[in-house]
């Protein structure tokens, strides 16, 4: 298989009207506008994104979807972290509308995939607790049964979209045993027709993505709500994981890449000791790293869509790998960004704050680039037992070696 | 837009890997196989039957037309042969040094010179030197002191040049000479093909950090080069040149096709680290299990990636006619850069048994670490400094202002 980069036709042509839909409909007043809303949620946008078929982008048309792949939906992605867009759409999407698609049966998918293409449902996922990380020991959220049905009771935190999510997807724990990743189940709520859910916004430093702490009191749901089987809800849990990251990656790169070309433009205006300030060579070497580093980031970025696409078994591995440098490169881009807009850009009204906000938001999701580049380093000590690699002798005795031949 | 490849160009890479396989040295990619020393008439002969090889086996030469001794191969079978040499670190044929004399053929060259110097360029039955840097004239080569001045029908050029690669064994040199003294910069020069057994021209051995003289000094000392060796038009020098060392600089992207890989060493495959570091115990922990190296060995893993997917994106932009041609100092700078990173990692890594050298029966895997990293410091400055790179970057590809002075 070779893998072709770049855009083709179809690609092309919805990355045009993605980039003309966020200019004429969310400019950055918009955005600003959108921060300062307790939900930071646009009934009105949000039908205008089902209009123009984004919100069941990638689902199949028998639902109402476009049924479009996921490569093409990393293109909508990189415009819309190019506009640091406030929309519930990963929640929607990555987080609820994929997994139903994969894991649920065929009366969930009929119940809630066609809302969600027409922009009746607007979802997100409750999964993460008190110390905000992705892994299964850390979801304490307890699912009781009680007949037919399930009570909730606990706390979730960094809940995004809460308040503007008609349905909820819940880690809930429904048994503790050993292996942490076992006892795992997820529930879809409709949250319109609940009683003892308390959801809060929490004051978080990225306005642009609303977060809130949802506690759930003696909260009851039927079994026929669990996605999946029960207990078994990790590898749900796994493939958003993988695919959320992904997108994460294309969102980052096209906020980089937005934030850097304004940083770049600034230099070629701002004057100072009667020169642009982007002739000092000092500027211009540092602009030129970070140069380097957007290319590099969106090939990886592009690369590792294109496995998941294709399903393609080092999916996983490129994920990380796209995610850790992705993840390094838009933070130093935005970090210089500030840097060199000066005094300006430390500023409130200035937007490369916005910029900087979401990027960091973005790398510490799913793990940071070290946590990333720990899960490479993991499958390389893979690759390197499969591989029967060591056959090279080395010399006996030599310092700082352990000097074995392993052959 | 993922592909299934057609079974005609699955066929032929596993006829690449199985030739590979069989035609590699023993070891190779992997710190078993010694090299031999750089500069040496040994190492000279080595790549001269290598490029052979590669030649004769069709995996090399395809930017040259057939008329010339080219290989005329589809695109997507170039793409198939260059992606499986890659993956092996298979060094570059024929003659690195030769295929920028044919960067400045194919583009200046007359027919006459074209026919009389590119098919043994491709069959490497002569070998090629190229003249550029000079003492006080490096990253700033407009700066070239060598002078040149018209006799009848030959030029008379005296002067020095320092760095040039393979000057002992060369052929044939391409040098740039200032043919008008009283002409602005950058349109003083004119660039010549001259002959290495010209009376007058000598070579010293230059002794690099290594230990080994890879690079030489070359004097001209009235040397007599025709006119009809001259490259382009009188005055013209300065243009051919910087095509040259764009050619150069442009080794990241085409690797297998001679440009330059000068340097850049195949131990660079990350499997290597991770051996190494399972096997370096320092103070009694494996280092493999120390988190600061697995994180920078991870990182090399993702670099290479990057590299790769990197590439394959540029050549798609190339179809497409994206490129401008400056893209190239990405590739170079970062993996120049990435290259030393690692070398240095190696030295931390193994402690004091990086300062084993080759010949010493302690010297870890005979040395190749330590000589690696010592030459990696030379990368980041061979065929234009990471300097004047960022500096390409930044002006013809972010048009920021020329540098101040």
């Amino acid at each position: 298989m070779a893998i072709e980069f770049g855009l083709n036709e179809e690609q092309e042509m919805l990355k045009t009207m993605a980039r003309d839909f966020l200019a004429n409909e969310c400019p950055m007043s918009r955005v600003r506008e959108l921060m300062e809303d307790e939900t930071g949620f646009s009934a009105d946008l949000w039908k205008k994104m089902a209009d123009v078929g984004w919100l069941g982008l990638v689902l199949p048309e028998e639902y109402g979807g476009a049924g479009m792949n996921f490569r093409d939906l990393t293109v909508l992605l990189d415009e819309m972290g190019r506009q640091v867009f406030p929309s519930p759409f990963i929640s929607t999407l990555l987080y609820v509308g994929m997994p139903i698609l994969n894991f649920g049966t065929e009366e969930q998918k009929k119940e809630l995939l066609p809302k969600i293409c027409s922009g009746e449902a607007v979802c997100t996922l409750a999964a993460l607790e008190d110390d905000g990380d992705w892994w299964a020991d850390s979801i304490k959220v307890r699912a009781d049964r009680r007949g037919d049905s399930y009570v909730i009771n606990g706390t979730k935190l960094f809940v995004p979209d809460a308040q503007a999510a008609n349905y909820m997807l819940i880690a809930a724990r429904t048994k503790r045993t050993e292996n942490p990743e076992e006892g795992i189940t997820l529930f879809l709520l409709d949250t319109s027709e609940v009683w003892g859910m308390l959801t809060t916004p929490l004051k978080t430093m990225d306005e642009t993505r609303k977060l809130y702490e949802v506690v759930f009191m003696n909260v009851p749901i039927p079994a026929k709500n669990i996605l999946g089987e029960l207990h078994q809800g990790w590898p749900i849990m796994k493939y958003i994981e993988l695919h959320t990251t992904a997108a994460l990656c294309a969102e980052m790169v096209g906020a980089g890449e937005r934030a850097f070309e304004m940083t770049v433009d600034y230099l070629k205006e701002r004057v100072a000791f009667g020169v642009v300030i982007g002739s000092f060579q000092a500027l211009q070497h540092r602009a030129a790293d970070l140069a380097i580093g957007l290319e590099y980031s969106r090939s990886l970025m592009e690369w590792a869509a294109e496995n998941i696409k294709e399903n393609h078994p080092d999916a996983a591995t490129s994920v990380a790998m796209a995610k850790s440098f992705c993840g390094d490169t838009c933070k130093k881009v935005v970090a210089e960004g500030i840097q060199m807009h000066g005094g300006i850009g430390f500023t409130w009204d200035h937007d490369m704050h916005l910029y900087f906000k979401r990027i960091w938001v973005d790398d510490n999701a799913f793990g940071d680039s070290i946590y990333q580049r720990e899960l490479v380093a993991k499958a390389l000590d893979d690759i390197h037992q499969l591989s029967g690699y060591g056959r090279w002798r080395r010399m006996p005795g030599v310092t700082g070696a352990v000097g074995q031949s392993l052959i | 837009m993922v592909s299934e490849e057609s079974e005609k160009l699955q066929a032929l890479r596993q006829e690449v890997r199985t030739w590979l396989r069989e035609n590699l040295p023993e070891g190779w990619g992997t710190p078993a196989y010694v090299p031999p020393v750089r500069g040496t008439a040994e190492a000279q002969a080595a790549g001269k039957e290598w490029s052979k090889k590669l030649y004769d086996a069709g995996y090399t030469g395809f930017t040259v037309p057939k008329e010339y001794g080219g290989v005329e191969r589809p695109r997507d079978e170039q793409a198939v042969i260059r992606e499986e040499m890659s993956r092996t670190g298979t060094p570059p044929g024929p003659g690195t040094l030769g295929y920028l004399a044919v960067a400045a053929l194919m583009r200046w060259g007359t027919e006459e010179q074209k026919k009389r110097w590119i098919p043994k360029i491709m069959t490497n039955e002569e070998c090629w030197c190229e003249c550029f840097s000079e003492p006080n004239a490096g990253s700033d080569l407009a700066n070239l002191q060598k002078t040149g001045v018209r006799d009848g029908d030959d030029w008379i050029v005296n002067g020095q040049s320092v760095w040039t690669s393979s000057s002992k064994f060369a052929d044939w040199g391409i040098v740039p000479v200032r043919t008008d003294v009283n002409a602005p910069r950058h349109r003083n020069l004119s660039f010549f093909v001259f002959d290495c057994k010209s009376p007058g021209f000598s070579v010293k051995p230059l002794r690099q950090m290594t230990g080994d003289a890879e690079f030489g000094e070359t004097f001209f000392d009235d040397v007599r080069i025709p006119h009809a060796n001259m490259i382009g038009e009188e005055g013209q020098g300065w243009y051919v040149a910087m095509g040259v060392l764009e050619a150069e600089r442009g080794g990241g992207m085409r690797i297998g096709e001679g440009a330059a890989a000068v340097g850049v060493t195949t131990l660079g495959g990350v499997e290597n680290f991770v051996e190494l570091a399972k096997n370096t115990k320092r103070r009694g922990q494996v280092a493999w299990d120390d988190p600061l190296f697995r994180q920078r060995i991870a990182q090399f893993a993702i670099e290479n990636e990057a590299i790769r997917a990197s590439t394959q994106r540029m050549r798609v932009k190339a179809m497409k006619g994206q490129l401008t041609g400056h893209e190239q100092s990405i590739t170079s700078v970062y993996r120049r850069e990435k290259n030393q990173h690692q070398a240095n990692m190696v030295a931390e890594m193994i402690g004091a048994s990086i300062q084993y050298m080759r010949g010493d029966k302690r010297a870890l895997d005979e040395g190749s670490w330590t000589y690696t990293f010592l030459r990696s410091r030379g990368n980041t400055i061979e065929t234009g400094t990471t300097e004047i790179n960022r500096g390409i970057i930044a002006e013809r590809l972010l048009g920021l202002p020329r540098t101040r002075m």
